[in-house]
């Protein structure tokens, strides 16, 4: 057992040298690993993120069929709308992890490819909440009338077959929380979805009707018979706000993974660890992840959840958008930094770009990630417009030792 | 559009008549109020009715004079979530005072009963209240040429003449200028905001140029 835990530590010190920092940060890490279990101060800390601060219609409570347990609270906020807090995930047969203190919607920005108009559509957000009917929140409950929690099939968790034609497989389910708002023509939907697989899933569905904007050839599609009539096309650029707490705001580091080589037949890990307020693009193999290396799994590996699959149209505004310009922000928390753009808090900075423009020193890092989707209509789009999603993934890595189910 | 009248009731009337109106929320309010309940609330749960009341008493205690006048106006009251604050109940009250173009955040410790901290800015704008909405379509109808526009189309679509602004479907965010705008530069200190118009029929008046300036209660039309 000794053995296992001493090579496996070597081995990932020795993956990790040519990253920046990885020396300095895979020392910290064992020594923080050390202290970790028989730290009492840690352990008192983690109480309060096992149990949610909020009761009953607030509180979500569920146990997946797997024996995974997702708790939470919510809150329809005047501006942001839903908000989840204190979210914490309990593997199947494994102790309560604090995941998120909040999450929420940070901006919706929709420009027009004409360059005009230009919206923000946060609004009162919270003051345009759809009342669900039940048909609206199959399987589910309404809380409060505007929200629905329910659960959904995931597909298969896994298929494994043992070569003698028996196979094992399992079935997997989300925990879905979600609430639609009314914002114009446009209705959104936005939601969480919380995996028996530890992974959360945040994405917004835009449906109800197209702005009716028409335009030149040049910056739309033809909708309608023939082709007179050109439907502005648009971007939705998404942000989400995510303060992540893993077992409390102590000891979370934001760190990005990239894996050169190109054209090449090797491919090498590397890492660069944020220690000040930073900004971050996409890149096809590259990914983040939150992790706490006080708290470790069985195997002494840091809980961590990766942040990755931004399908996103990269939208690039103009200079005074410049929230627009990266995929991904990492700023230390202020209460006062809400929204990616046209923050509504005097004596802070407006928009997300300018929160991390200083650069401060990373203790209690908050994530912003913008997902873009590039609306060109088309004719399948006529009242009422189908549902198009946008969103990304949050998975757990090293947050179970083994497979989750 | 409930809390829409319950804001411009406490901008008119005053904060006596508001505990009447608002006693009648909990449970039908489309945002964070909690539901009236006996138990106090947790430390996590959103404000309940009475806690926006209260906040917005507290914070509102020496606007008020500026309030019944329509100088300054109440927006809502928000939970604060500051982390740094812990379980206490806080809340945030935002007050706009047109005539000198400033924002002020008061954050009320409801515990105390005390605004604990304020902040103030020009040139911030916090998303427009359900009551600024109606404030933006009343300047739009009083309009000659824009007035007159939207009620030959309500008139067309509804097959009704509009009685007042609260016929019409309405939605205001935040405008934002590009830099250089001739038209609407104003906007950066201004109070303004973008206003869609819903008509009876479920259409939508093509508002996309327009800009209300509640500020200088003027209407703007953009060039683009
Ligand atoms: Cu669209």
């Amino acid at each position: 057992m000794f053995l296992r835990l001493t090579l496996s530590c070597a081995l990932l010190v020795t993956g990790l040298t040519g990253a920046a920092g990885a020396t300095a940060n895979a020392g910290a890490a064992g020594a923080a690993g050390a202290a970790g279990a028989t730290d009492p101060a840690r352990n008192a800390q983690a109480a309060p993120g096992s149990q949610p601060s909020c009761s009953s219609p607030y509180r979500i409570d569920k146990t997946l069929p797997n024996g995974a347990r997702w708790r939470l609270c919510w809150e329809m906020r005047t501006i942001e709308g839903l908000t989840l807090t204190d979210v914490t995930y309990t593997p199947k047969g494994g102790e309560t992890i604090g995941v998120l203190r909040s999450t929420a919607l940070a901006q919706i920005h929709v420009p027009y490819d004409s360059g005009e108009p230009r919206f923000h559509d946060i609004g009162t957000i919270g003051d345009d909440a759809i009342a669900l009917k039940a048909a609206d929140c199959p399987g589910g409950e309404r809380r409060n009338q505007f929200v629905c929690v329910t659960t959904r099939a995931r597909g298969h968790g896994y298929l494994k077959s043992d070569g003698e034609g028996v196979s094992k497989s399992v079935q997997g389910t989300d925990l879905v929380v979600f609430a639609a708002f009314q914002l114009g023509w446009y209705t959104y939907l936005v939601e969480w979805a919380f995996g028996d697989d530890g992974a959360i899933t945040p994405r917004i569905g835009a449906t109800g009707s197209l702005s009716g904007f028409t335009t030149t050839p040049a910056h739309g599609w033809p909708v309608g018979v023939g082709s007179t009539k050109f439907e502005e096309s648009h971007n939705h650029n998404v942000f989400w706000r995510l303060d992540f707490d893993i077992d409390g705001s102590r000891g979370d580091v934001v760190e990005q993974y990239d894996f050169t080589g190109s054209g090449t037949s090797k491919r090498k890990l590397s890492r660069t660890v944020f220690d000040e307020e930073t900004k971050a693009v996409n890149s096809r193999m590259r990914w983040w992840r939150v992790v706490d290396s006080g708290v470790r799994n069985a195997d002494r590996h840091p809980v961590s959840w990766e942040i990755n699959n931004l399908a996103s149209a990269e939208y690039r505004g103009p200079a005074d958008e410049a929230f627009t310009r990266a995929d991904l922000y990492v700023t230390d928390y202020r209460a006062c930094e809400r929204l990616a753009s046209t923050n509504p808090t005097p004596g802070c900075g407006k928009s997300v770009d300018r929160y991390v423009a200083d650069e401060d020193e990373l203790t209690d890092p908050v994530v912003w990630v913008n997902v873009g989707f590039h609306h060109v209509a088309r004719d399948e789009d006529a009242d009422p417009m189908p549902t198009h999603w946008q969103g990304f993934r949050i998975t757990p890595r090293d947050v179970t030792a083994k497979n989750p189910y | 559009m409930r809390r829409a009248r319950i804001m411009m009731a406490f901008a008119v009337a005053g904060a006596t008549a508001v505990v009447g109106v608002l006693s009648l929320v909990p449970g039908e309010q489309g945002s964070q109020a909690a539901q009236s309940v006996a138990r106090p609330p947790s430390p996590g749960d959103p404000l309940t009715g009475d806690e926006i009341t209260r906040a917005g008493q507290i914070a509102s205690a020496t606007w008020r004079s500026h309030m019944t006048t329509g100088r300054a106006e109440l927006l809502y009251v928000e939970r604060d979530d500051d982390k740094e604050a812990g379980d206490r109940r806080r809340a945030d009250a935002y007050i706009y005072d047109y005539r000198t173009d400033r924002l002020v955040v008061r954050t009320v410790d409801l515990a105390k009963g005390e605004v604990v901290e304020e902040r103030t800015g020009r040139g911030v704008h916090p998303p427009p209240s359900r009551g600024e909405e109606t404030a933006a379509a009343e300047l739009l109808l009083a309009d000659p040429e824009y007035g007159e526009r939207v009620r030959a189309a309500h008139l067309k679509a509804g097959g009704r003449p509009l009685v007042s602004a609260a016929d019409l479907g309405l939605r205001a965010l935040t405008f934002t200028p590009r830099p250089g705008d001739k038209v609407a530069g104003a906007c950066e200190t201004h109070r303004c905001v973008r206003l869609f118009v819903r008509l009876p029929d479920g259409s939508w008046l093509d508002t996309s140029r327009i800009v209300v300036d509640l500020s200088a209660k003027k209407i703007l039309t953009l060039e683009w």
